[in-house]
């Protein structure tokens, strides 16, 4: 009888309904993958590429020692990103130093950046002689660069940094900027030192920022494969990405699948020591009396801040971006010998160039891609910044332990299911009709929904860290004066985590925009895509094509990003940015 | 409490319309009887009168030059439109498997590279069937009618820097590429990361007598192996890489590594023959090492195959015949994208492009798909153990 009543409490509640459809989508778009991912690992020679990977002569070098230098990598992309961006993001929201809000825009733009230009970047400059062909900056200056620079954990490592440290700036940005002034001013008059006002007023408020920004951090540096690639295999610096890649471009997919799991459970072990590290604290800063944050004056300080804050964004989003600019504009690829040209952009065909292709602003489907990039981002990021809300909004409220971890778990691993398996399972999902539902294959709607599922890590991040500074009982004030769920989210949690989940949603646009592996198997020529037009140039080696459209995805991404930061603005005018 | 079902609504329409949009009605499928229609018994006009009712045939490509093919098959066949969908070999193969296997919609023709992985991923699933068609069938050696139909072949062959080597290649066999003057100046992409690559690796111990035979011409006595190195072409990867050979991640890398003008001590490579067309656009001075013996690497065909149910069936017949090239020397208009120095068209009836070296000389092992396929995955984990 009691069991019953209680299962009938349980079910009154609005939250568990919530959470089951919650659980239910992430089952369709991320669970099922997942399983397939397992399933196909054992169907074809019963678990023989378990034991290859894990247990096998080959171990060593196919698991073992990639798996090191992927944790070196991602730790230290995670580590030294959540620091640089933390610093940024401190620097722009709660400083006075000159200049600001231009380092913060500045500083959002790596991520809408490819990791490759910024690869690019550091080889014009750091390059040796090692590979051949035309060495960077200083080696053609006479300055010997030794490998270390020039190849292997350190360049990958800086390289995800200088690409990712705009994740942790989003988020922490937004999280500081919910700190109220009173809590400082407070502080400050029971006569607290600036530093001890940093140490322990701000800085464990933005934990959990600082907590989904290293997640996030890692999660891409420990994915990414463009970078270890370039800037790896000429000192055969192997990480899981390039031998995950490298496994199934070489038609051993089940041996990929088996790595990529292996890259689901470490994010789960990473995921889990982060969440202990900062569980049972309660990291509310947003209560009931608002009020404006409060400037910290820096003094003198003010100069260097201003002068380490500009190198960082100039070093990382304005260099790169030039290297990216200009690469478009040279008759050869990568080679400043050749000259400059606009035909890349603009030229006729002409047969002596480039095979008669023609320059991209020529291309009619040019603009047909531009609109259907634009709107595929801008439908996942609404998707995906939905369910990425209501997924954190769960795990907030939800009061069963397994449920909340389940879905953190779900809602974090996508990214690491590599686009091709996550594509392929989304064929076998969707790729028949289902019942009376028509096959959603060949449709916008089926990009929308595997884009949802592989950009959510970012919306949910970012929703749980805003979430987690409204106090409760803001909450519980709403409840006793009747609210329901779908007002107190709506009236209360929606406005004032909007900045964190704008600055998630911005983060899906731009991913979405940018990525390729997860839509080029599923994309038909009905609904052409930016990101597949590089391609298109790419794999005829047309660099300065590929390379200028680019330069037009950053240019869209950077424009949304700027688009996102007004929409901020104008849902909060109380506070400054 | 009325109140709250209705938020809770608002809050899960999002989520319920990701699953559940819009999605366009499936094409009905054409009721003529294709599975008993004896393509083979047509003739041409009456090919092209079925493909014009069909109206339409897509192609997944391999290659960005499929734009091109469309263009001229679209002025060849006015009423036939081509749907092409550039996706590299690798996404294909799992594409068309996802799809097969799910029983949706897919591509009527594929155009695709990457042979070994094709036959034991594709053909022998049945994903994908041959279809050659009879007007070629006489100039086409057997090799390259099956399992797949192939209209060229491309390289990965040994490649110097003639500016710095003006009076030919620097190497004149592979064996020293093993030795102390080419330590860390041998370029390739990692055969453990592309499939061209590790086909390569795959042919060079399949030719273990001849690597053995060119052991011996250039050292002068017989091979010994290596314990736990099964043949000769295995040995010479393993001294390759332990003579610190640099492995990147692209051919392009390769491209400009090796023909960069301006080095004084460029370095070798392995890479595609055809690019050295881009030799005056990049400021390269690539150059084949024809006659390296025993062969400078390897030639593999570029695939052309019918998806198991095709939607368009003549039309995609019709394709896969129009571009094997017309009856003309060049292979026309259709031939053209392909028609480039440095690759080779499979008919023996179209002339091979001039400014390169012909098959013959070039001296390249043509692979076998069917037997790299059965040793592929053990070259792949040899390579692995010898990092």
């Amino acid at each position: 009888m009691i069991a019953v009543r209680r299962v009938t409490t349980i079910l009154a509640r609005p939250i568990t309904w919530i959470a089951l459809l919650v659980a239910a989508v992430l089952v369709v778009l991320v669970a099922a993958p997942l399983a397939g991912l397992v399933a196909a690992t054992f169907r074809e020679d019963g678990g023989g590429s378990w034991a290859d990977v894990l247990a096998s002569p080959l171990s060593q070098n196919l698991f073992w020692q990639p798996l090191g230098n992927s944790l070196l990598v991602a730790i230290g992309t995670g580590v030294i990103a959540t620091l640089l961006g933390g610093f940024l993001a401190w620097v722009v929201v709660m400083s006075d130093v000159p200049g600001r809000k231009i380092i913060g825009i500045l500083a959002t733009i790596p991520f809408a950046l490819p990791s490759f230009a910024i690869a690019l970047a550091w080889e014009s400059v750091f390059r040796n002689e090692r590979l051949g062909g035309n060495p960077g900056l200083l080696a053609s200056m006479g300055i010997a660069v030794p490998d270390l620079l020039s190849w292997g954990a350190v360049p990958v490592t800086l390289t995800l940094v200088a690409h990712y440290y705009s994740l942790s700036f989003v988020v922490v940005a937004a999280a500081l900027a919910g700190i109220g002034g009173d809590l400082i001013a407070a502080a400050e008059l029971t006569g607290a030192s600036r530093a001890r006002v940093a140490a322990r007023i701000a800085l464990p408020a933005v934990a959990p920022a600082l907590l989904s920004g290293f997640l996030l951090a890692f999660a891409e540096g420990i994915s990414n494969f463009a970078v270890p690639a370039l800037l790896g295999l000429p000192v055969r610096f192997q990480t899981l990405s390039t031998r995950l890649y490298g496994a199934i471009s070489t038609g051993d997919t089940e041996r990929g699948y088996v790595l990529s799991i292996l890259l689901v459970l470490i994010a789960a072990v990473v995921l889990y020591l982060g969440n202990r590290a900062t569980r049972g604290r309660s990291f509310a800063v947003i209560t009931g009396k608002a009020s404006r944050p409060r400037t910290v004056r820096t003094g003198l300080w003010r100069w260097p801040l201003l002068a380490a804050s500009l190198a960082l964004v100039t070093a990382t989003t304005i260099i790169p971006g030039l290297v990216l600019a200009v690469s478009t504009l040279l008759r050869r690829s990568n080679d400043l010998d050749g000259g400059f040209t606009l035909h890349f952009w603009l030229g006729e065909s002409d047969p002596s160039i480039a095979q008669g292709f023609r320059g991209v602003l020529r291309d009619p489907v040019l603009l047909q891609a531009g609109v259907g990039t634009i709107a595929l981002g801008a439908a996942v990021a609404l998707c995906a910044g939905a369910l990425g809300l209501v997924a954190a909004y769960v795990v907030r409220r939800v009061r069963s332990k397994p449920v909340a971890a389940g879905i953190g778990f779900l809602a974090y691993v996508p990214f690491l299911i590599p686009g091709i398996a996550l594509g392929a399972a989304f064929i076998a999902q969707f790729g028949a009709p289902i019942g009376p539902i028509p096959s959603l294959y060949g449709t916008f709607a089926i990009l929308v929904v595997a884009g949802t599922a592989a950009s959510l890590p970012f919306a949910f991040q970012t929703s749980r860290s805003a979430l987690g500074q409204v106090s409760n009982e803001l909450e519980e004030a709403a409840l006793v004066a009747g609210a329901g769920t779908g007002r107190r989210i709506g009236r209360i949690l929606l406005p004032l985590s909007a900045r964190g989940v704008t600055g998630g949603a911005m983060l899906v646009f731009v991913t979405m925009v940018r990525d390729l592996s997860l839509v080029v198997l599923l994309v038909t020529p009905a609904t052409p895509l930016l990101a597949v037009q590089t391609f298109r140039y790419a794999s005829e080696g047309f660099t300065q094509h590929a390379n200028a459209i680019t330069l037009v995805i950053a240019a869209v991404s950077v424009a949304a990003t700027l688009l996102a930061r007004r929409l901020q603005g104008a849902r909060r005018p109380w506070t400054e940015s | 409490m009325q109140h709250r079902i209705r938020w809770a609504a608002v809050a899960a329409a999002p989520l319920a319309l990701v699953l559940a949009s819009c999605a366009a009605p499936a094409e009905s499928e054409e009721t003529v009887d294709a599975a008993s229609m004896n393509y083979a018994a047509l003739s041409h006009e009456e090919l092209v009168e079925l493909a014009t009712e069909e109206g339409e045939v897509s192609v997944y490509a391999f290659t960005s030059r499929i734009a091109t093919v469309e263009e001229a098959f679209e002025a060849e066949y006015p009423g036939i439109d081509v749907i092409a969908t550039d996706i590299s070999s690798t996404e294909q193969i799992q594409r068309l498997a996802s799809e097969h296997a799910a029983g949706s919609a897919t591509a009527d023709v594929a155009y695709v590279s990457d042979a070994p992985v094709v036959i034991t991923e594709l053909v022998e699933e049945g994903v994908l069937l041959p279809y050659v068609p009879e007007r070629v069938a006489g100039s086409l050696a057997d090799e390259y009618q099956t399992p797949l139909v192939a209209n060229r072949l491309s390289t990965k062959v040994l490649m110097y820097n003639e500016e710095a080597h003006p009076d030919g290649s620097p190497v004149d066999n592979l064996w020293q590429l093993t030795e102390a003057a080419w330590a860390g100046k041998v370029v390739l992409v990692d055969p453990n990361v592309r499939g061209d690559y590790l086909d390569l690796a795959t042919e060079l111990s399949l030719q273990s007598d001849a690597m053995a035979e060119a052991y011996e011409a250039h050292f002068g006595e017989a091979i010994v192996l290596e314990d736990g190195v099964p043949d000769a072409g295995l040995q010479f990867l393993k001294d390759l890489y332990a003579n610190d050979a640099i492995l990147t991640d692209d051919t392009d890398n390769v491209n400009a590594a090796v023909g960069a003008t301006g080095q004084d001590a460029p370095p070798v490579g392995f890479t595609s023959y055809s690019d050295r067309r881009d030799n005056e656009d990049e400021g390269w001075a690539l150059q084949v090492a024809a006659g390296v013996a025993p062969s400078p690497g390897i030639v593999f065909p570029a695939m052309l195959g019918l998806t198991a149910e095709p939607a368009n069936p003549a039309a995609a017949r019709l394709l896969i015949d129009f571009m094997m090239g017309d009856d003309s020397e060049t292979g026309g208009a259709a031939f053209e994208p392909f028609y480039v120095a440095g690759d080779y068209p499979t008919r023996s009836d179209v002339v091979a492009p001039a400014d390169a070296v012909s098959l013959d000389e070039l001296s390249a092992w043509i692979i076998d798909p069917q037997r790299t396929a059965e040793v592929r995955g053990d070259v792949a984990d040899f390579l692995l153990t010898i990092q």
